[in-house]
């Protein structure tokens, strides 16, 4: 009995490529694959500085931004000081000066309340 | 190289090819393109196209010989290249059906018992099937290949693969009948 599934395989026997394949896929080979475009990866990997410098250039920036920041903050805290010392400085004078015009102020009222008051006119005691 | 003292010594050959011996990935072109190019032209159905495919394949295993572990991975991954590269190809429609075959250049060489005429209906038969399908096919009974394995190189489910199968020989064997190829006695 004639098999239909033997007929295939016979059918579909593997055939040989034409002549010279494999040389042709040879020659295509270096086109795809020409290690000249290969860049060796001595050259492309990085020296040991640069990659330090790279590793630890970020976070070497982030820190000296945070002591800038520290510093300048720290300046400007002692500006700020220094600039109330002195307006406390020119308040306290200014505190001084007025309580001695007032002292000095009381001192003549003081002065005129204890002066004896000035005898009255003679015309008025007639009168009363 | 002799191809039997080539496949005795494969082993050493994928290893020497792996470290950049040229001449040894000649030797496993030569030991793999007859499946590699016939899976193409089954599939294909022009001898141009096929080498085409061939050739595709074996440079991209070229570029992929370090992911090849073993003899048996090899044969298996070409098979699987080959065929899922022809189903892109068929789908994209650069290779459409239709093209005849060249005259005599896809049948192999004869034998005692061929029947030329019932082997050029049946490449023809298989020629109209879906990519899927013929794929399923070429590597069933051009490759030898169990159902499992088959399933895995085309990424499909085992009983898809058997559907496939069952359904492409009964639509074949129809089709013979009807061309009076063989008889209904003659059904396994």
């Amino acid at each position: 009995m004639k098999d239909i599934e033997e007929s295939l395989r016979r059918a579909m026997r593997p055939v040989e490529p034409p002549q010279g394949f494999a040389e042709r896929v040879m020659r295509a080979l270096p086109e795809r694959t020409a290690p000249a475009n290969v860049v060796p990866l001595s050259i492309v990997r990085k020296t040991p500085a640069v990659a330090a410098w790279r590793r630890f250039s970020v976070p070497a920036a982030l820190a000296a931004s945070l002591l800038i920041a520290v510093f300048t903050g720290q300046h400007v805290a002692t500006l700020q000081a220094e600039r109330e010392e002195q307006a406390g400085l020119a308040a306290s004078r200014e505190l001084m000066q007025a309580l001695r015009v007032t002292s000095q102020k009381l001192d003549l009222a003081y002065e005129a309340v204890q002066r004896p008051a000035p005898a009255p006119p003679a015309e008025e005691e007639n009168r009363s | 190289m002799k191809l039997e003292s080539a496949q005795a010594d494969t082993p050493l050959l994928l290893d020497r090819a792996r470290r950049g011996d040229q001449a040894a990935f000649a030797a496993l072109i030569r030991m793999h393109q007859s499946s590699v190019f016939s899976i193409g032209l089954r599939m294909l159905n022009r001898r141009d196209a096929a080498e085409d495919l061939a050739q595709d394949v074996f440079l991209q295993l070229y570029r992929k010989l370090d992911s090849i572990e073993s003899i048996e991975h090899l044969g298996f991954w070409l098979r699987r290249v080959a065929a899922n590269l022809a189903i892109d190809w068929l789908r994209r429609a650069a290779y459409t059906r239709g093209t005849p075959l060249e005259e005599g250049a896809e049948i192999p060489a004869p034998q005692a018992d061929d029947d030329p005429l019932m082997d050029r209906e049946l490449l023809r038969l298989l020629g109209e099937l879906a990519p899927a399908a013929r794929a399923v096919m070429v590597l069933r009974y051009q490759e030898d290949r169990d159902v499992a394995e088959i399933a895995t190189a085309l990424d499909m489910p085992v009983n898809t693969v058997k559907s496939h199968i069952k359904r492409s020989l009964t639509a074949m064997r129809g089709k013979m009948i009807g061309a009076q190829l063989i008889t209904a006695e003659e059904l396994p």
